[in-house]
Formats: C-alpha cells, structure tokens, sequence
C-alpha cells in the first residue's frame, strides 16, 4: 500500500482477509496499490481498499477487514521495542512476518529489508499495546 | 570528601567507597552487626538505600546525599510504597553463551566459548550487571543500572568462584567481624581495623557488647581484639547452579571445586538472613524433622537473601553430624536478591482485556465497565433496572462485539459442522439459523451459540465471548484432524455486533431503514443496511423481546450505535449492560456456559436434551452420552423463586440442612416482584423445596419470562 496510508500511530487499516487454499493463494494476483501480508499458508491479509479475488478456489473466503490497526516502525524503533518486549527472537531474514506477543499483546511485525518494520495488532487491543510501547517510542523520537 | 545520610546523620566517604566502607568508615556496621564479606555473598550489610530496603551497601557505590537507614531492629522493613516500586524497564538479549562471572574462570571459558565461535557475553556484577535468577528457556534475569535484563542463552557457564565461610559460633552477630578478603579490601580502602585477631576452626566464641571485644578458642585462651579476620575456609558459590536444575549450566572454577565441609557447629547464629540459630535446628531436629529439606522448610534456614549461600555448608554439617550422611544441597529459588516489585514486575504483563469498537461510547454514556470473558463491557449505565425495562417495554440497545463470530467455508463445511455439533445442520437452510451447544469428546457443554447458514457451503458461527478463542482452536483442530476441507475465518475482533431488543425494536429497525419485508423473521438473518450501515442482520432472542443482532465492519460500530440511538430516542431506547442482561435471561432460564454449567455439565444436567440428536451417526461427545444416558444422574439444573432480596450468586442450596447444590444465576426480577434464580440440586430426590439464605425456594419451571417465546417470535 502506499506509504502514506501507513499513520504515526496505531489507526485502523482499510483491507480484505482472504482464506483459501495456498496454492490458491500462491497463484493469485493482488491489487497493484495493495500490500499483501500473508498470515499463514492459507490467509493472507491485503492492505488496500481494492477488493481481491481468488479465482483458483471457489471456497475462498474474501471479506472486508478493518480488524487490524497499523503503525509503520523506523529502524531504530524495530530494535527497541524487539529489545524492550519482544522475548522472543526476531527471524534474521528480510523481509518476514513475525508473529508473537509484543508486550504481552499479540501482534505482528512484517519486517522488511531496510530494517523498518509494519506493527499489525487487533484493533481491539491496540490500546493496550499502545499505552505498553509509548514510553519506548517516546525514546526513539 | 563527599558525605551520604546514615540513619539520620551525614557521613564522609571516599571516592570509590561502596556503601558499606562508608559506614565503616565512620567507625560503624554498615547494617547492625555480623560477618562482613564485602563481595555481595551474604546479607549482613543489608539497609535502606533511598527509600529501597534490602539494598546491599558493599554492592552500592556512595553517592553525594545518597540516604541509607538500617532495618529495624529484629524486624522486615516496610517494603515502601509506590514511589519505591516504580516502573522498571525490560531488555531482552540474546546470546548462544552466557558466562556468569569475570574471574580468571570466568576468563578462561569465554576465550574457550569465542574460539569455538560462539556469541559469548560476560556478566559480573562488578560491571554492574547483578545476575539475579536463572530460569527455564534458558533466560538469566539481571539487574543492572538501566533496568532488568532478560538475556536468553543457549548455554550457561557459572565461573562465580567461591565465597568465604562466615563463623557459626556464639557472639557472631556482633561488629567487627570480617572475611579475610572483606579485611583486606578495608585495610585496601584506608580504614583501620584496630587490634585484630586472625581465627580458623580453633574459634569457640566471639564476645562482646555490640562490637566484638575478645575471642574464645579451643585451647581455653582468650584474645582481645577489635576486630576479628576468619580464615574459616570457603564454599562454592553456586546458588545460581542449583537455581535452575533444567537449564544446561556448566559449572567451572572454584565454584565447581570441591570444598570440606566445615565441623558441626554447635552454637550460634547459622543462618544470617533469619537469624536462625544451631538451637532453632536443633529443635525441629527433635521434633523429627531429620532431613535437609525437612529442616529447611521447618526452620525457614536457607530461605532468605543468599538462598543458602552463606548457611549451606554449617547445614549441610549439622544434618550430616546428626544423620551420620552428607546431604546434597537443596534446590535454590529466585531470586537471588531481594527484588523490588517493579523488578519482578519487569517485562511482564497482566491479561490483555480488550475493547469493544464501541468501548468510548460506553464511556460517554457513563457506564461502569466490568472485565468479563476477556473483554472491558458495559455492567450498566447507572440504573440496572431502568436498563431491564427499555427491554421489556420499549426498546434498548446492547453491545454484543464481544461475541465470538467465525466464517466456515469448503466442501465439506456440513459434513464438519455436523461432527461438531450435536444438532442436526444438514438441514438448515439458507438463511435460517439454529441455536446450538458445542460438547466435549465427554459430552460435557463446551460453549454455546447460533449456526448460520450463508450459502449451501458456507455458514457463520457464532460463540460465547469467553469461549471463542477455544471455539476457534476447537473447530480447527478437528477439521484439522478429520483432514477436511474447510476452510476458518475468526471474524471476533473484526466484526462489531449490536443488540436491538425490546417490543419496539421492529419498530426502530423500520426507522432504521429495514423495510418489513427486508427483515427478518424469528431464526432468519440476512444481509442489508441498517442506518446506513452494511449488516448482517440475525433475528434471535437471549434477552426473551424480540431482538435483532446486527454483525457489521468494526468501522461501522459508532455510527450505527448512535444512529440507532438517536432514532430510538422518541421510542424511550436506553443501552443496557450486563447486569440487566443477566437478569433478562435469567428470567428466560437461558443459561450462560461456564456460569450456570460445570466443567463435566452434560444436556442432560442444564435439562437441555433437546439440543442433541442422538440419530445423528456421530458427533464429538455422542459415545458419551449414549454411554451414560442409561446411568441414574443426580445432578440437575433448576428453576426456583423466592420471596425476598435475590440471594447471592454461589450461596449454598440446601434441602433439610444437607447441601445439595449452589445458585449460578440470580435476580431480583423487576417484573415478578421475587427473586428468581437458577442453581444445582446435586442429591436424589429432588426437592420441591429448598433453602438458600435461610429462606424457603420453590422448583420453579422455566422459562420463568414468556415460555411460549412467543414475544421472541413478535
């Protein structure tokens, strides 16, 4: 998606959910203007507001996603808030989804190859992840 | 020179003083008496440093107005308050190989660690990096000065070398005494000790009114002195190894060398974190606690501070003097240091509870928020019962978010769904839905909820709120292992969901934008705009009005809830939390799963056999329920009324003095002017009658609200 669309703060991402086969998945074509996070071999979360299709499974479940909340992540913030909250090791390769609880939270980091990272959390717990790396943030500003 | 706060009165201390060189060198006990090693082992310079108690002063470099008070006298101190627990922030490092220790050990294994090409990192607490625990994982907890470190390591080495034995003799409380390394790093920092004796084994006493005066030895002399220096040999110091059983620990140095046990001490203070004495162990001995861990538990030895550090030897004597065997060691706990809460607090996290989309408007509305199934909801906005009746009488509004709600889609989507369920799903049609219990391989009730049916090969499913992260691991496993193709969307945080219930709520849907012949009847639900909004519209009933729950995009939430509220705002619309919910049901005799059922509640028990359809070929729980169904069953869920206030939830239900059950729901219902409630009767015969409160209740049939349903239905 384009940057722009990607806030300061943790805000509610426009996207589709798509549950299908993988290779379904595999062999799909996404919206050009779209990001596309794949959760698991047979989800995958794309951040736009182009509906997708999936021609390839006829069970494919394709719906609306608001769900999700979003803050795009410098360099700098990635490794504190991995070094502050994230017990568990990060994936050395890039780019790669990272999937884990983020200060007891259950999130998501998709990390990319300059090193910044997209934080994906449930809108729903995006207060508490909020108030529990704001001091951190607060250090890398 | 600069000064520090010492109980109240400023002291000089060098530059590079520690805490407790300060206070000796003010001619004072950094704490009120005992051995002073000066190397962090033991516990005998423990003070209050800035408002923290159980602060090690030969650990903590003196500062300009740093303020110190000893503990009280033969007492804890006062944990402090909040100010002293402050937040404490958390770094997680990584390392394939942590090496505890910087000594000549210490040294050696991280040059050996490097060369075989490892990530080694070395921790002392001279550099400030105080190891504090070791846990599974493996991870080491230290404390430094910019927070708690979680360092997680593949391989542990301890090279902390070995701590000098205190004396076990009478009189080894006083001031004065010092470990041969402690003298030498206080000569070393220009402080004089005055006449001093140098004492091994031979010591039999040490004497003295509060600082020592003389020593008492084996061949009958006695030497004055003003300080006493022991040459008393030493012991590993391996707290840290026998922390963590589980973790790979290489134990190197002195540490892993062996040392002889010191004789049996026959008096005196042994353990110095508790001030237990040789006496103390000599009494639960008597008593019959004649093991190490026994005399551990028994005495509270070893349970302190050093967890065994300075004590274990002496303990390890006497039980071996008594029992004739060398005990091993027993297991240390973190930490080893005393801890502020916000260091134990460190990195760690309550529960998530998490928001509903419509979580400020709640607010704005003044409602008390109430924790309930994982989530912050409405336990009402300020008058329960005016909440109840905009229900029975008018129309209200209530935030359902919280629900669990699942997209099952595939060609085998029925033939999982009827393995699921107990209830026939095959013949739903499109557009219909069905209430329906989840079971357990045991046939006990797992959760509850509605099946919907989208298209011939697609449903949505919906959950309790509590139950939906199970639901969902449920329904995935299953499929999983049946090897079906289905495939799952939880849709519980990404869809928002609104209860419009209340005889008026046909009518506010109408103004809504829902023609009467866009919605649906009773068990329908489709799909439309409500107010604008996109909806899946589900017509059922929990509260016993007819009810519309309206699933929608999150982002739609506030708009549609306000919508809706203003629009009802002629028709007398109030939201309703919780507590009038509960009180709803109740009166409908609907059941909340983990509330009115037990962890083994079967249909049959919450007398909801209806629910179940045993000509189904299978189902998860079906061989259970077939297995028991012929067996006498004394458990059974019943309704009951009774004259005045509502009894608690969980008070006992008695028949003729005897227990026999507990309530699991009950309310003070606005409508019948009683209490009604539901609640277990677990012994055969039932009674008809029971006492709850002191007060008669009567078996009550339910639904106690409507039992034709038929204002559900309107």
């Amino acid at each position: 998606m384009p940057a722009a669309e990607i806030v300061s703060t943790l805000e509610i991402l426009r996207g589709w959910r798509i549950i299908a086969d993988p290779s379904a998945l595999d062999s799909a074509t996404w919206p050009a203007t779209s990001r596309v996070v794949r959760i698991s071999p047979d989800d995958v979360y794309v951040i736009g507001s182009v509906e997708p299709a999936v021609p390839a499974d006829p069970y494919a479940i394709i719906t609306p996603e608001m769900g999700f909340a979003g803050v795009g992540l410098s360099p700098a913030e990635v490794t504190a808030i991995a070094q502050e909250h994230i017990e568990w090791p990060l994936p050395s390769m890039r780019p790669a989804l990272a999937q884990g609880q983020i200060a007891g939270v259950p999130a998501k980091l998709e990390l990319h190859v300059d090193g910044s990272a997209l934080l994906l959390v449930a809108c729903a717990a995006r207060h508490e992840l909020e108030a529990r790396i704001a001091r951190t943030l607060a250090g890398c500003a | 020179m600069s000064r520090v706060v010492y109980d109240g009165a400023p002291i000089e201390y060098a530059q590079g003083d520690s805490l407790a060189l300060a206070a000796l060198r003010s001619g004072q006990h950094p704490a009120r008496g005992g051995t002073l090693c000066l190397a962090g082992d033991c516990g005998n310079c423990v003070a209050i440093v800035d408002g923290t108690p159980w602060v090690r002063t030969c650990q903590t470099t003196a500062r300009a107005g740093t303020v110190v008070k000893r503990h009280p006298n033969g007492s804890h101190p006062s944990p402090g308050g909040a100010e002293h627990h402050a937040h404490v922030a958390v770094r997680h490092r990584s390392a394939d190989h942590v090496v505890i220790g910087s000594g000549d050990s210490g040294v050696t294994a991280a040059a050996a660690a490097r060369a075989a090409g490892d990530d080694v990192l070395v921790l002392d607490a001279g550099d400030g990096n105080e190891v504090i625990g070791v846990f599974d994982g493996p991870t080491i907890v230290v404390r430094t000065t910019d927070g708690v470190h979680q360092i997680h390591a593949h391989h542990i080495t301890l090279a902390t070398g070995a701590a000098e034995l205190h004396p076990v003799v009478p009189g080894n409380t006083l001031a004065g005494l010092y470990t041969a390394k402690a003298a030498a790093a206080v000569r070393g920092a220009g402080i004089d000790l005055g006449r001093t004796v140098t004492v091994g084994a031979e010591l039999v006493a040490i004497r003295g009114e509060g600082t020592v005066s003389s020593v008492e030895l084996a061949d009958g002399t006695t030497h004055e002195c003003d300080s006493v220096i022991f040459d008393l040999g030493s012991a590993p110091r391996d707290v840290l190894a026998r922390m963590a059983p589980m973790v790979p620990v290489t134990v190197v140095g002195p540490a892993a060398a062996a040392h002889a046990l010191p004789p049996c001490p026959k008096a005196g203070v042994l353990c110095s974190c508790g001030k237990i004495t040789v006496e103390d162990l000599d009494g639960v001995w008597a008593k019959g606690f004649q093991e190490l861990e026994l005399v551990k538990r028994s005495s509270l030895v070893g349970v302190g501070t050093c967890q065994g550090g300075m004590c274990m030897p002496h303990l390890r004597a006497f039980v071996a003097d008594r029992s004739g065997t060398v005990p091993e060691p027993f297991t240390a706990r973190p930490a080893a240091r005393q801890l502020t809460l916000g260091e134990v607090a460190a990195g760690y996290h309550i529960d998530t509870f998490r928001r509903s989309p419509l979580h400020q408007e709640h607010l704005a509305l003044g409602a008390t928020l109430d924790k309930f199934g994982g989530w912050f909801r409405p336990w009402n906005y300020g008058d329960a019962v005016a909440e109840y009746w905009a229900v029975r009488e008018a129309v209200s509004l209530g935030d359902v978010s919280t629900l669990g709600k699942m997209i099952v889609s595939g060609p085998d989507v029925v033939e999982v769904l009827e393995r699921l369920y107990p209830n026939h799903v095959h013949d739903i049609k499109v557009g219909r839905s069905r209430y329906v219990l989840i079971l357990n391989e045991r046939g006990h009730i797992l959760d509850d909820g509605m099946i919907l049916r989208d298209a011939e090969d697609r449903f949505t499913l919906t959950f309790t709120s509590g139950g939906a992260s199970t639901a969902e691991m449920w329904v995935r496993d299953w499929i999983e292992t049946w090897g079906l193709r289905v495939h799952v969307l939880d849709r519980t945080v990404s869809h928002g969901a609104i209860n419009v219930t209340g005889p008026l709520a046909v009518e506010l849907m109408r103004r809504a934008g829902v023609s009467d012949d866009d919605r649906p009847k009773f068990l329908q639900h489709r799909r439309g705009e409500v107010a604008g909004i996109p909806c899946h519209i589900m017509r059922l009933s929990f509260t016993g009005e007819a009810s519309f729950e309206l699933h929608h995009q999150i982002d739609g939430s506030v708009a549609l809830w306000n919508e809706l509220m203003e629009l009802g705002r002629p028709l007398g619309i109030k939201p309703h939390g919780l507590q009038a919910l509960f009180g709803l049901r109740t009166e409908k005799g609907h059941i909340i799963v983990g509330q009115d059922t037990e962890l083994d509640s079967s249909p049959r028990r919450v007398n909801m056999d209806w629910a179940v359809k045993l000509d189904k070929p299978w189902f998860v729980g079906r061989d259970a329920l077939l297995r028991t169904a012929a067996l006498p069953d004394e458990r059974r869920l019943f309704g009951f009324t009774m004259e005045g206030p509502a009894p608690y939830e969980g008070s006992v239900i008695r028949v003729r003095g005897e227990v026999v059950g507990h309530v699991t729901s009950s309310w003070d219902s606005p409508l019948f002017g009683k209490a009604v409630l539901m609640g277990w009767q677990k012994r055969l015969p039932h009674a008809d009658v029971v006492e709850i409160d002191g007060r008669e209740a009567h078996v009550s049939p339910v639904p106690f609200y409507d039992p034709e349903g038929a204002r559900a239905r309107s």
